[in-house]
């Protein structure tokens, strides 16, 4: 495969990524805002900040109010914000135009007819009245392209570069939605025990990342920020967990990289120690400095993106 | 006309005198090809046209077919006009259509092994010297090259149109990069899309076989000594109008779509670079323009081109196709010589006839063109996509003048045809929610590779969209038609 193409499917598997974990951020949060059972956590404020700092935005100062519309207006269709939906799915569109030979019709078709929609959609419905509807279908679309990617392309190099770009997304926006909750946890506090561990906002979170309900399935407790940490940094069965997204990134790159003895400098060892240093974590160890350690791992994937550049996009 | 038809799409059809519709005969018949066609499309409603229209226009908004507008703000996507009232070529008619663009390219590649090695023809006093030496199109850099398989042009577009006469005649040659294939097959599915049904009434041939076919083709004239060659498609880039062809035929072929930073030279052969370090290319199928294939002995500014590509097939170490210079041979001043071309080297009659043509450099026929521009089509003689083009029935008193001036200029740059009239079709038209007779032509592909040849059986028909026109490109306003080819 074009080196220069490698790096375009790469980037078309982030932005897609990247477009529905915004959109179900946005959609979860204040949706559950609404009825959330402390005063804090129902302040639509609270709900925008917590918004703006998931895209990476974050409100400097504690005194600016914001404005509902054209907060959600920035997140949802601003074409002049990098973070926004809108942003993501053209710069999807802009990245599967550029390898259109490579991937088939039937995935090109399903984005291409995603994009017309996300951009012919009318902002003022959209920050009025559509918030649900319009999140709702990104998500759901975005399961579709996954399905394309998994259903009609050759499960060769091709996919694997896309599933790295998947992963290696997934990856750093669940680790910045969890950091995000952490951070509304410290500041909208349970109402009993650990007030922290008991928290809201980690039932939130576990909708954010689409794993409520097997999560309750697997402790069949309420979430606590132990738990709840474990599930979605630990549980490699979890497909939305840490665990599981490094694990992937793992099995994409041997495809891509078949050597038998990886330089110390190549990504396939980079992700492969990280993998193993998490594969025998304890969840103990992580809630010692939990803000360092997500920092940690986002830097690290941020890495890992960097170094396949030079390795492998190099042109 | 029949009383079905009345209240329906094609009750305000018009047939005017003196166009010959491919559809109606003179007394208001169908013809008969046509007569199940339009029992299916005469019992619809216009209402029930504009939806199946709407239909089709996603279609191809949704496959991405679009071509940029730049606006104010916002740059706008458009898609291409398309018809969905498909043109029908029978059997018997394509044939001579099939044989006669073989004839003709056969007859041009010789044509163009000759006039860069012994330039036999030109001594024998078939082609004057001077058509050669003031053509800017002639590649002295590919004298005595030998491209493999003596192949040239690879692939051929031939516009052809049916005149008032009933019969076909070649309008010119493309032999460059000539494009519109995916529209061909694009068109098809839009038309499959919208209206399946028609398909069961009629035996048509398909269209997607021309990737598969090319590819075999581009294989064959693989450089001497490879075993299993490596194709390539080699695009400007996504910006260039034609991207989502170039994307299409390397998809469908299966091979890489590279634009030119993606390959390099090394001892004169071709790589591009992947993620697993270098693979070396045989065959490019090159969608970029000769003068920009190679910076080094081209066009120095050149950035779509690999530096050293040239040396590298002078050294027969990587096929082009279509070969560079292929310009020569296309141009509207050779065209008139293509019928002597053909006797020459095929020892043939020509199969598709020529439009007889004046050259404005030749003193005598140079007095005709300008005591009767009013009957003539005035032509540059290297311009592409319609441009220039002065269509004489159509100008003021005061516009013949300025092409008087124009052409006694630089006779050299012109070539004079009379007005043909092409053939004309129903086609539907949006702002008047009717079938009215637009004008068509036909373009079709045809691909020569070792000792084979193959011809698309379809082909892209143009129409020209605006009431009278006779210019067809897209880039004039131009929209296209299914083509059917019909089976025995």
């Amino acid at each position: 495969m074009l080196a220069r193409v490698a790096n375009n499917l790469f980037w078309m598997g982030r932005y897609i990524e990247r477009a529905e974990h915004i959109a179900r951020y946005m959609n979860v949060n204040y949706f559950s805002s609404l009825d959330a059972p402390n005063q804090l956590s129902q302040s639509r404020q609270f709900v925008l900040r917590s918004m703006l700092f998931m895209v990476g935005d974050p409100v400097p100062d504690d005194s600016i109010k914001l404005e509902e519309e054209s907060v959600l207006y920035d997140i949802g269709l601003n074409p002049e914000k990098f973070y926004s939906i809108l942003s993501s799915i053209k710069a999807a569109r802009e990245n599967a135009n550029s390898s259109r030979d490579l991937i088939s019709t039937e995935l090109y078709e399903s984005l291409n007819k995603f994009y017309h929609f996300v951009v012919n959609y009318p902002t003022d419905t959209f920050v009025k009245t559509n918030l649900y509807d319009f999140t709702v279908n990104v998500t759901e679309m975005i399961a579709v392209l996954r399905g394309k990617i998994r259903g009609t392309l050759l499960h060769d190099e091709v996919y694997a570069i896309i599933m790295m770009g998947v992963n290696i997304e997934r990856a750093i926006q669940i680790t910045r939605i969890i950091n995000t909750k952490y951070n509304d946890a410290l500041l909208a506090k349970g109402s009993y025990g650990d007030t922290f561990a008991h928290s809201f906002e980690w039932t939130t979170l576990l909708k954010c990342a689409e794993s409520y309900d097997m999560m309750r399935r697997l402790y069949k407790k309420s979430p606590t920020s132990t738990s709840t940490l474990e599930f979605l940094l630990l549980n490699g069965r979890c497909p939305r967990s840490f665990m599981n997204c490094i694990n992937q990134v793992y099995k994409h790159i041997l495809e891509i990289d078949k050597k038998v003895e990886y330089s110390k400098h190549s990504t396939a060892f980079m992700v492969g120690k990280i993998r193993s240093e998490f594969e025998f974590k304890q969840i103990e160890e992580i809630q010692e400095d939990i803000q360092g350690n997500l920092n940690m791992i986002l830097n690290k994937m941020f890495k890992i993106s960097e170094n396949m550049e030079k390795e492998f996009f190099h042109y | 006309m029949g009383t079905a038809i009345d209240k329906t799409i094609f009750s305000s059809y018009v047939r005017k005198e003196g166009l010959f519709d491919e559809v109606f005969q003179s007394d208001g018949e169908v013809k008969s090809v046509y007569q199940k066609l339009l029992d299916l499309y005469g019992s619809r409603t216009i209402e029930d046209y504009v939806s199946l229209n709407n239909k089709a226009k996603s279609s191809f908004f949704n496959q991405g077919i679009t071509f940029q507008v730049y606006g104010d703000k916002q740059s706008q996507e458009k898609i291409f006009p398309f018809d969905l009232f498909p043109r029908i070529i029978d059997s018997a008619e394509w044939e001579t259509i099939e044989k006669g663009a073989i004839q003709r390219s056969l007859a041009l590649n010789h044509f163009l092994w000759d006039v860069y090695h012994d330039k036999k023809i030109i001594k024998d006093n078939i082609v004057p010297i001077e058509l050669l030496s003031s053509s800017p199109n002639y590649l002295h850099q590919m004298m005595d090259v030998d491209p493999p398989s003596k192949v040239y042009n690879h692939i051929s577009g031939t516009d052809i149109i049916k005149h008032s006469d009933g019969d076909y005649y070649v309008l010119e040659d493309n032999i460059r990069c000539p494009s519109g294939v995916s529209y061909v097959i694009c068109n098809r599915t839009a038309l499959k899309r919208a209206l399946f049904g028609v398909f069961n009434h009629y035996q048509t041939y398909t269209v997607t076989d021309y990737a598969e076919n090319l590819l075999n083709l581009l294989e064959s004239v693989k450089p001497p000594g490879v075993d299993a060659p490596v194709c390539v498609v080699i695009t400007p880039g996504m910006f260039n109008s034609a991207y989502y062809e170039h994307s299409y035929l390397a998809k469908a072929m299966g091979v890489e779509l590279v634009e030119g930073r993606d390959l390099f030279v090394e001892n004169d052969f071709v790589y591009m670079k992947t993620t697993q370090g270098p693979v070396r290319v045989d065959v490019v199928y090159r969608r970029i323009d000769d003068l920009f294939i190679d910076p080094m002995e081209f066009h120095p500014d050149s950035t779509l081109g690999v530096p050293g590509l040239f040396a590298a097939y002078k050294k027969g170490n990587v096929t082009l196709a279509n070969a560079p210079g292929t310009g020569v041979a296309d141009d509207k001043a050779i065209y008139t010589y293509v019928p002597d071309i053909i006797k020459y080297y095929l020892g043939e009659e020509p199969i598709l006839k020529n439009v007889h043509t004046y050259h404005c450099s030749r003193p005598d026929e140079l007095k005709y063109v300008l005591e009767n521009i009013k009957d003539l089509v005035i032509k540059p003689v290297d311009e592409a996509g319609g441009y220039g083009i002065s269509i004489g029935n159509k100008l003021t008193k005061e516009e013949i003048e300025k092409v008087k001036a124009v052409v006694k200029a630089n006779p050299r740059k012109y070539v004079a045809q009379p007005i043909m009239s092409l053939s004309v079709h129903p086609t539907y038209i949006d702002q008047k929610e009717s079938f009215e007779q637009r004008h068509v032509d036909l373009r079709t592909f045809t691909v020569l590779g070792h000792d084979q040849q193959f011809v698309l059986k379809g082909g892209l028909t143009r129409v020209a969209l605006k009431e009278g026109n006779l210019i067809v490109n897209s880039s004039q306003g131009g929209g296209s038609k299914d083509t059917w080819v019909l089976k025995q």
